[in-house]
């Protein structure tokens, strides 16, 4: 177990990289910079992220740490906000750590990862996926997590496969949901569907009754969703009320893909198809193993993807900074994330340039549909077919016939 | 048809709406109407209710329409507290002092609750909260929720009573007469501190009860709705006129079919493209308040006031 010492506290209390004397930097363990949103309205996707960077420290440590020494997580909290998660990138940079990673809503991130890229310290994105972050992209900034024109591709898929026709999208005003309409835009002009309809809400209320009325109006095969966890409730309770029946719901990730969205949406939530970056039953290398970890660190709560992929983000980091061979040292860190290849049990990663994105690790997503299995509402795993054995129940029975 | 459908179906869910958003207005209008004081606080006082009966549901099982039984008379007390311990040792103090109270009160109220609650959402789950009537008229078909419809006849029954209160009781003329001439009601011996304290606590009432009825409507509580119902109550009871119960009615549900018709009427009128639609809800509510200050500043029920 790593102790505090007196050397720690001068590191620590230091306000540049020059309070790191040369001593502490051979005696003191080795820092990695993260930042996710402990407080605020999106602390639970901050509890998952907490947890899986928690689970990767002591795996690191367990093993020997890097070169010998011991890791340690330096965990900021950007209390949901972007002032509030610029700041805490700030006391990171301050604090002379060599890589950080963060957290998960896309505004946040975005400010942060243009900040970091000015004070040139590399920065490991792991769950925000607006495409603008890494396309153009910057140079000190990486993404193992796939941006979301794969969220709506995944879902595109699902569509085209099940003979849908005309879509109807709704989402949230930020970045990340934008991005996602956006890439749900283009993916309609690749399968040649149609949009019929496409709203977005501004945060506040969560009444959405007027918008799935207009939906209703316009009778679509499908309804192509994005929001975070109060919202992706509400429209799903809200659009049995109005009696909006398509043959498929579809929700990419964010809250859909919490296990608080079928507690919250209850039986409104059965039959939804949501994207998803990882699940349990994917057979990467042990990843079973991933799961009971990641399940005790919560406490016994389902973890979602933000947590393997808070997860495997310290792994690059810990893995740059093995061959980098140095803790703080930005620039060789920076060179040695560009030719990260490493296998973890989220996926593998690899980050490349390619069709306008920068550091970009390309993967695909998973499509997982909430079903009933007994008596119990489960997200079930079913794209790509090749990979599970999951079968997607299609169409959706009207709420009324359930 | 499908804009006149449309049309009559946005009406009834803009009604529903308004009528919760008319009692968040009512609390607040009789508030400033009796003691001339702006809550500031009044949508903290809102989600206060948002998170009672969160609260009463998730750890004791009772339902929203139920355990507003027992928070409306415990917000009624709050207020009858907060008036004895914050806003009656204001009395005559000039209305910075008043309102920097009833925001730091607001504070309060919020920040305990983001102690005991923490910040993320709070999910409120009942099978039965979406349950909805069906009105066929011809071919059309028109759709009710059922706790919106009783939001709304709670929300009517308790508006009805407080005017009974207010115009067929000895309390009620009190009441009145504070309203307009402390001085002058003082002198008839009326204990008119007693009748501030009776006014906060029905005000803070409304607000909490409001607050309780739209758990299940919008089947989430969030700490940051409070600034969202704070503004929708300024806006209802400066629509209608502030200090006017009526116009607050009105305010409220003329607010509810504005923002309904706007975020689902202009999205089917293909000359505007898709470029108005529920995204810009709140500017429609803001565009009426706006055309209401231009044209009736008084609001529609008020009356000029004039200052010497």
């Amino acid at each position: 177990m790593y102790e505090k010492t007196q050397l720690d506290d001068v590191a620590g209390a230091g306000n540049g990289r020059g309070a790191w004397s040369h001593r502490a930097q051979q005696t003191a363990t080795i820092k990695i910079g993260a930042i996710t949103t402990l407080t605020g309205r999106q602390a639970d996707f901050g509890k998952q992220q907490k947890t899986g960077f928690e689970v990767a420290i002591k795996e690191i440590n367990a093993k020997g740490g890097i070169n010998g020494q011991k890791v340690e997580l330096q965990l900021e909290d950007s209390a949901s906000d972007v002032n509030k998660g610029l700041a805490a990138a700030e006391r990171l940079v301050n604090a002379g750590v060599g890589v950080i990673i963060n957290e998960y809503s896309s505004s946040i991130v975005k400010a942060q990862a243009q900040y970091l890229s000015r004070q040139k310290v590399p920065n490991i994105v792991v769950s925000s996926s607006d495409e603008s972050i890494t396309k153009p992209g910057f140079d000190y900034v990486f993404r193992i997590n796939p941006p979301t024109d794969k969220y709506a591709e995944v879902l595109f898929n699902v569509f085209t496969d099940m003979g849908i026709k005309t879509v109807a999208v709704l989402g949230g005003t930020g970045s990340f949901e934008k991005s996602v309409i956006n890439s749900a835009i283009e993916q309609s002009a690749r399968t040649k569907l149609e949009i019929v309809a496409s709203q977005t809400y501004d945060k506040g209320l969560t009444d959405f009754r007027p918008i799935l009325n207009g939906f209703k109006a316009k009778n679509p095969d499908a309804i192509f969703l994005v929001g975070y966890q109060e919202d992706s409730v509400g429209v799903m309770r809200q659009s049995k009320e109005v009696g909006l029946n398509p043959k498929i719901f579809a929700g990419a990730a964010a809250g859909f893909a919490l296990p608080d969205f079928i507690k919250g949406a209850g039986s409104s939530s059965q039959y939804v198809v949501t994207a998803t970056a990882w699940v349990p039953q994917m057979k990467t290398p042990n990843n079973d193993k991933l799961y009971v970890k990641l399940v005790t660190g919560l406490g016994g709560q389902e973890p979602t993807y933000h947590a393997a992929q808070a997860y495997a983000g310290i792994l690059v980091a810990a893995d740059a900074i093995k061959r980098a061979g140095s803790g703080t040292d930005r620039e060789a860190i920076n060179k040695a994330l560009l030719s990260t290849n490493l296998s973890t049990s989220y996926a593998n990663i690899k980050f490349e340039n390619f069709a306008g994105y920068k550091n970009q690790n390309n993967l695909s997503m998973v499509a997982q549909q909430v079903q009933k299995i007994g008596n119990k509402l489960q997200f079930v795993p079913i794209y790509p077919k090749n990979l599970f054995t999951g079968k997607i129940e299609f169409p959706t029975p009207a709420w009324d016939k359930r | 048809m499908e804009i006149v459908s449309q049309g009559l179906q946005s009406i009834i869910d803009g009604l529903l709406t308004g009528g919760v958003y008319a009692m968040i207005g009512v609390g607040l209008s009789l508030i400033f109407g009796v003691m001339k004081v702006i809550n500031f606080g009044h949508g903290e006082f809102v989600i206060l209710g948002m998170y009672s009966a969160f609260f009463a549901f998730s750890a004791l099982g009772i339902d929203p329409f139920v355990s507003i039984l027992f928070i409306a008379p415990l917000a009624y007390g709050l207020g009858f507290l907060i008036h004895r311990l914050v806003l009656s040792k204001l009395l005559g103090a000039n209305q910075q002092s008043t309102q920097l109270a009833t925001l730091g009160t607001g504070l309060i109220i919020s920040n305990l609750l983001l102690l005991k609650f923490g910040a993320q959402p709070q999910s409120f789950y009942n099978e039965s909260s979406s349950n909805t009537w069906s009105v066929h008229l011809g071919t059309l078909e028109l759709r009710i929720t059922i706790i919106r419809f009783v939001a709304v006849l709670l929300t009517a029954v308790l508006i009805f009573a407080l005017n009974y209160v207010l115009y067929r009781t000895e309390l009620g003329r009190a009441i009145r007469a504070t309203a307009q001439n402390r001085l002058g009601a003082e002198l008839q011996g009326v204990d008119t501190r007693k009748i501030y304290a009776v006014v906060f606590g029905t005000g803070v009432t409304l607000a909490v009860a409001a607050g309780v009825l739209l758990l299940p409507i919008l089947s989430t509580a969030t700490l940051t709705m409070n600034t969202t119902f704070t503004n929708k109550a300024f806006i209802v009871t400066v629509l209608g006129g502030l200090g006017s119960i009526p116009g607050a009615i009105l305010g409220g549900l003329i607010l509810g079919v504005v923002e309904s018709l706007g975020s689902s009427i202009l999205p089917l009128i293909p000359a505007l493209g898709n470029h108005f639609g529920s995204n810009y809800r709140d500017a429609y509510g803001l565009l009426i308040f706006l055309l209401v200050l231009l044209f009736k500043p008084e609001g529609l029920f008020g009356r000029t006031v004039k200052r010497v």
